[in-house]
C-alpha cells in the first residue's frame, strides 16, 4: 500500500539522519584520538621543561601547550569576571524591574548583541584598542586586556539572557511570599528570587566560560599570538589554546608540531566538553535541593 | 459591645484590562472580628485580599479606584496615599496564603525572616519573638525541639501554621488568610480554625473560605462575593464552643 | 504595633534605591554597547560612504593592485556557503529531529538528544581542524580538482557546527504543540509519521522557520571554518568545488593591513553588512514569532 511504503521512507529517512550526525560526530573523536592519542602525556603539555618548574613559572615551556592553557586561563577569568556583574545585573533588571517599550527595546538590542558574528566582535575591539593607540594612551595594543573585554562583550547577551529566563521562571505565589512579608523589591530579590533562579544563572555563566575559551574569532583580532610564553601582563600578548590548535592547521613546522596540534585539540575538546557536563550537573543538582512545594 | 472599625472601604473597584472583578464595594470591618468572604471560584475573593496590602500593584493589567482606609489607634489612613511605604504597609496587614509556601530553610529562620527583612538583629529579642509567634500559632510544642530543622520536612498542616506564625511575628494589626485550610486535611484544619479564633483577641481577620461548615463556626460575619459586589449573609454573634476545648492543648 | 525604628526604614529605602540604580546603569551599558558597536563602524567606515563609493565596494571584485577594493567576491562566497550548509543541514535537522520526538524508539531517541546537546559545545575551531585534515583531503581525492579547499568542504562542516543547534530548536518547537492534540491523533489511531505531518509540523512550523533563520545566521556570522577550509580566494567562486572567501574570513585576512588605508576601511563595510544581516535575521524571528501567537 501507498501509505505503508510513504510511512517506511519516513521512518528511514529519520533513522538514517539519527545515525548521520553521531556518526559524524564519532569520527571526529576517533580521528582526533587516533592521530592525536598518543601525545597525551605531561610532556604534550610541558614540552622538556620540568613540569613543577614550569608551574612555579621558573622556566619557560617551549613546545609545549602550558602557556596556552595558562593564556586561555587567563582569558577566561578576565573576560568572565567582567561579564558576571555587568550581565547578572541586567539581567535583574530586565526580569524583575523594566516593563512595556523599554523591555522590548532592550529585549531586541540583547538579541542583536547575541546574533553578532564573533569576528565582528573583534573588529570593533581591534578599533577600539587601535582608537586608544592613536588619541589617548601610546602603549595600548592589541592585548590580553582588550582581548578580555571583548570577549565579555561576546557572553554578556548569554548572561542577560540566562538570568532573565531564571527569574522570570520563578513562580508567582513564591514572588508573593517575602513582599507580603514587608519585604522590599530589592530584599525580595536578594532573598527569595536569586537563591531560586540560581541553578539557571550558574549553567548561564558555566556556559558563558565555555563559550570563552572555545572562542577563536575574537582573540586573532585582538591580541593574541603563536608564541608569547606565560603572560605576566594584561597589557601584553598571550597564547591561547583554540589558536594553537588554528595555526598549526594552517601551518605547521614539522610532523612533531602536528601531533601536538592533535594533542591540543583533544584538550581543548574534553576542555570545553567536561565545562558542558559540569554546567548541566550543577544544575541538576541543584534543582533537586532546592525543591519548592509551590 | 461593638468594637471600634478598623478597616474603611469607599467605592472600591477592580479592574483586569476590561474585566470588572470587584464593582464600587463600599464596606467596613470591625475590630477584633472575623469577617468571612465566601463566593464561586474566580478571582474576586483573593483579589479583594490583595489590595488590602496591595499586593496586586505590578501585575499586568491590573487597575484599581476607591479609597481603603486602615485605622491605627483612631486614626484613619489611606492606605494608598503617596509616600507609604509598601513594607510598613505589610507589617500592619499579614497574609497567609492557600498553599503553604514556606522558605526553603529552617523552621526558626523562616519565622525569623521577616525580622530579618525589617533589619532587626538582637539576637535573644529574635529569639523571644520566634518562640511567641509559635506558640501563638500553636505550632511551639510540636518544633520546639526541631528548630533547625528544614521547614520543607514538616507535614502540610505544620507548615501552614508556620506561615501563620511567620506572619504573626511582625505583630500585624489585620491578618488576611485566602482559603488557609483547603489543601489540609480536616483534623490539621480544626486546629488552625480554633487558632483563628484566638487570634481575634489580637488582630483583625478576613478569612477566604469555601467551607460552609466552617464559616458557620468562626466566623462573626459572613459576606458573599458575587458580581464584584458584597451581599451580606448572617450576622452570627454565636461561635461554636467545642472549639475553644481544642485551645487548651496548644496555647499557652 | 511592632517597635521597629523608622531609621531601619530609610536605610533599606536607600538600598533599594542603589541596587535599582546599578541595575539600571547596567542594563543601560549592555543596550548602549550593541548601538555602539553599529556606531563605531559606521563612523570609521564613514569615508567610504562620503565618496559614494559604498554600491561600488559592494558590487565590485576584490583586485587591490587595480585598486579596486570591492567586496562582492566575499559577499558571493558568504552568501553560497551559507546557503548550502544551511541546505544540508536543514533535512537533517529535520530528520533528527522527528527521530527524536515521534519516530525514533524512546530510549534511542533520549540517546540521541544527548548526544546532539553535547555535540552544541565542540569548539568551532575543532571543527575546522578536522576538516582540514580530513575532510579536504578526502574531496580533493574524490573530485581532483584543486585542493579540495572549496566551498563544498566548508559547508558540509558548517553544515555539522549548524546542525545541533537547530536541531534542539526544532525539537523544543515540535515539543510545544499541546498534548491533547497529540492524544486525540493517537487516540484515532495514527501513525508516528501521520501524528507528525498532519499536527506537528502544521502547528510547528514557526519554530521551524524560526530554526531555519537562526541556523542560516549563525553559518553566515561563522569565521574559521571558512577561513581554514574555504580556501579564501578573491576570484568570484563559479562552481562548488571552487575556493571562495567569505566576508567573515576577510575580516581576520585583511586585519594586518595598514589601519588607515581603504583597503582596511573595506573591513568596516564586511562588518556593517554582517551586522546588518544580523539585525534582520532578529527581526524575521520575532515576526514569526508573533505570528505565531496570532496564529492561536
Amino acid at each position: 500500500m501507498r501509505g505503508r511504503a510513504g510511512e517506511m521512507l519516513v521512518i528511514g529517512y529519520c533513522w538514517a539522519c539519527a545515525l548521520l550526525l553521531p556518526g559524524v560526530l564519532c569520527c571526529v573523536l576517533g580521528f582526533l584520538i587516533l592521530k592525536g592519542g598518543h601525545t597525551l602525556g605531561l610532556e604534550l603539555i610541558f614540552g622538556d621543561t620540568d613540569p613543577i618548574d614550569a608551574l612555579l613559572l621558573r622556566r619557560p615551556v617551549f613546545d609545549g601547550l602550558f602557556p596556552a592553557m595558562v593564556g586561555t586561563l587567563s582569558l577566561v577569568v578576565l573576560a568572565v569576571g567582567l561579564a558576571i556583574p555587568v550581565g547578572i545585573s541586567a539581567g535583574i533588571y530586565m526580569a524583575e524591574y523594566s516593563r512595556g517599550a523599554v523591555k522590548r527595546c532592550f529585549s531586541l538590542l540583547f538579541d542583536v548583541l547575541a546574533g553578532i558574528p564573533s569576528i565582528v566582535v573583534g573588529l570593533f575591539g581591534f578599533s577600539v584598542a587601535v582608537f586608544i593607540h592613536r588619541h589617548f594612551s601610546e602603549n595600548i595594543y592589541p592585548c590580553l586586556l582588550i582581548s578580555a573585554v571583548s570577549l565579555a562583550f561576546l557572553v554578556l547577551p548569554y548572561l542577560i539572557r540566562t538570568t532573565q529566563v531564571a527569574l522570570e521562571g520563578v513562580s508567582e505565589s513564591l514572588r508573593l511570599t517575602a513582599p507580603a512579608l514587608g519585604a522590599s523589591r530589592f530584599q525580595n530579590i536578594r532573598y527569595v528570587l536569586i537563591p531560586r533562579a540560581l541553578p539557571g544563572i550558574i549553567s548561564g555563566v558555566i556556559l558563558s566560560i565555555g563559550r570563552c575559551a572555545e572562542d577563536t574569532a575574537v582573540i586573532m583580532l585582538t591580541g593574541v599570538v603563536a608564541t608569547a610564553g606565560v603572560p605576566h601582563t594584561i597589557f601584553g600578548g598571550y597564547e591561547a589554546l583554540p589558536f594553537f590548535v588554528y595555526t598549526v592547521a594552517s601551518q605547521y613546522a614539522d610532523a612533531q608540531e602536528l601531533s601536538r596540534g592533535y594533542g591540543g585539540a583533544i584538550v581543548l575538546l574534553f576542555l570545553c566538553g567536561g565545562l558542558f557536563f559540569i554546567a548541566f550537573g550543577i544544575k541538576r543538582r541543584m534543582m533537586h535541593r532546592a525543591v519548592y512545594r509551590v | 459591645m461593638t468594637d471600634p472599625i478598623k478597616i474603611q472601604i469607599r467605592n472600591l473597584s477592580f479592574f483586569y484590562d476590561d474585566f470588572t472583578v470587584l464593582d464600587g464595594i463600599s464596606e467596613r470591618f470591625r475590630e477584633n472580628t472575623i469577617s468571612a468572604i465566601v463566593g464561586p471560584s474566580g478571582k474576586g475573593k483573593s483579589t479583594f485580599l490583595m489590595v488590602l496590602n496591595r499586593l496586586w500593584e505590578g501585575m499586568p493589567g491590573a487597575r484599581m479606584t476607591g479609597r481603603v482606609e486602615i485605622s491605627q489607634k483612631g486614626d484613619f489612613q489611606d492606605i494608598y496615599r503617596a509616600g507609604c511605604s509598601l513594607p510598613e504597609l505589610r507589617r500592619l496587614v499579614g497574609m497567609v496564603f492557600q498553599m503553604p509556601n514556606p522558605l526553603p530553610m529552617s523552621v526558626y529562620k523562616n519565622i525569623a525572616f521577616p525580622l530579618k527583612l525589617a533589619g532587626v538583629t538582637n539576637r535573644e529579642h529574635i529569639d523571644q519573638r520566634v518562640e511567641k509567634a509559635l506558640k501563638r500559632a500553636f505550632l511551639w510544642d510540636e518544633v520546639k525541639d526541631r528548630l533547625q530543622q528544614n521547614a520543607m520536612d514538616l507535614s502540610g498542616g505544620q507548615q501552614q501554621r508556620l506561615c501563620i506564625a511567620r506572619a504573626l511575628i511582625l505583630e500585624p494589626e489585620v491578618l488576611l488568610l485566602d482559603e488557609p485550610t483547603s489543601s489540609l486535611d480536616p483534623r490539621a484544619s480544626e486546629v488552625i480554625e480554633a487558632l483563628l479564633v484566638e487570634l481575634k483577641a489580637r488582630c483583625t481577620l478576613l478569612v477566604v473560605s469555601h467551607y460552609q461548615d466552617q464559616v458557620q463556626r468562626i466566623a462573626d460575619r459572613v459576606l458573599e462575593l458575587s458580581d464584584g459586589r458584597f451581599i451580606q449573609r448572617t450576622t452570627d454573634e454565636s461561635k461554636s464552643s467545642h472549639l475553644l476545648s481544642l485551645n487548651c492543648e496548644n496555647s499557652k | 504595633m511592632c517597635a521597629i525604628p523608622l531609621m531601619v526604614t530609610g536605610r533599606m529605602r536607600r538600598l533599594d534605591h542603589v541596587a535599582e540604580l546599578g541595575f539600571r546603569v547596567a542594563a543601560f551599558s549592555s543596550a548602549v554597547a550593541t548601538v555602539g558597536i553599529f556606531g563605531f563602524m559606521a563612523v570609521l567606515g564613514y569615508p567610504l560612504l562620503t565618496d559614494g563609493r559604498l554600491v561600488e565596494v559592494l558590487t565590485s571584485p576584490w583586485l587591490p593592485d587595480q585598486g579596486a577594493f570591492g567586496i562582492f567576491p566575499m559577499l558571493a562566497g558568504t552568501v553560497l556557503i551559507a546557503s548550502l550548509a544551511v541546505l544540508l543541514a536543514f533535512p537533517l535537522s529535520l530528520g533528527c529531529a522527528s527521530f527524536v520526538v515521534v519516530t525514533g524508539p524512546r530510549p534511542l531517541a533520549g540517546l540521541l538528544r544527548k548526544t546532539v546537546s553535547v555535540m552544541t559545545g565542540v569548539p568551532t575551531v575543532i571543527y575546522g581542524f578536522v576538516g582540514v585534515f580530513l575532510l579536504v583531503p578526502v574531496i580533493r581525492e574524490t573530485f581532483h580538482h584543486g585542493s579540495g579547499m572549496c566551498i563544498l568542504s566548508a559547508a558540509l562542516c558548517l553544515a555539522v557546527l549548524v546542525s545541533p543547534t537547530m536541531i534542539l530548536f526544532f525539537v523544543d518547537s515540535f515539543e510545544r504543540v499541546p498534548l491533547s492534540q497529540i492524544n486525540a491523533v493517537d487516540a484515532l489511531g495514527g501513525t508516528p509519521v501521520q501524528k507528525l505531518l498532519y499536527v506537528i509540523l502544521p502547528q510547528a512550523w514557526p519554530g521551524v522557520i524560526t530554526g531555519l533563520v537562526l541556523g542560516l545566521g549563525r553559518a553566515v556570522g561563522d569565521t574559521l571554518i571558512a577561513l581554514m577550509i574555504a580556501g579564501n580566494s578573491v576570484a568570484i567562486p563559479h562552481s562548488m568545488l571552487d575556493s571562495a572567501r567569505t566576508l567573515t574570513a576577510h575580516i581576520a585576512l585583511i586585519i594586518a593591513a595598514d589601519f588607515e588605508s581603504l583597503e582596511f576601511r573595506t573591513l568596516f563595510a564586511c562588518g556593517i553588512v554582517l551586522y546588518a544581516f544580523t539585525a534582520l535575521t532578529v527581526l524575521l524571528v520575532r515576526t514569526v514569532g508573533t505570528a505565531r501567537k496570532g496564529a492561536r
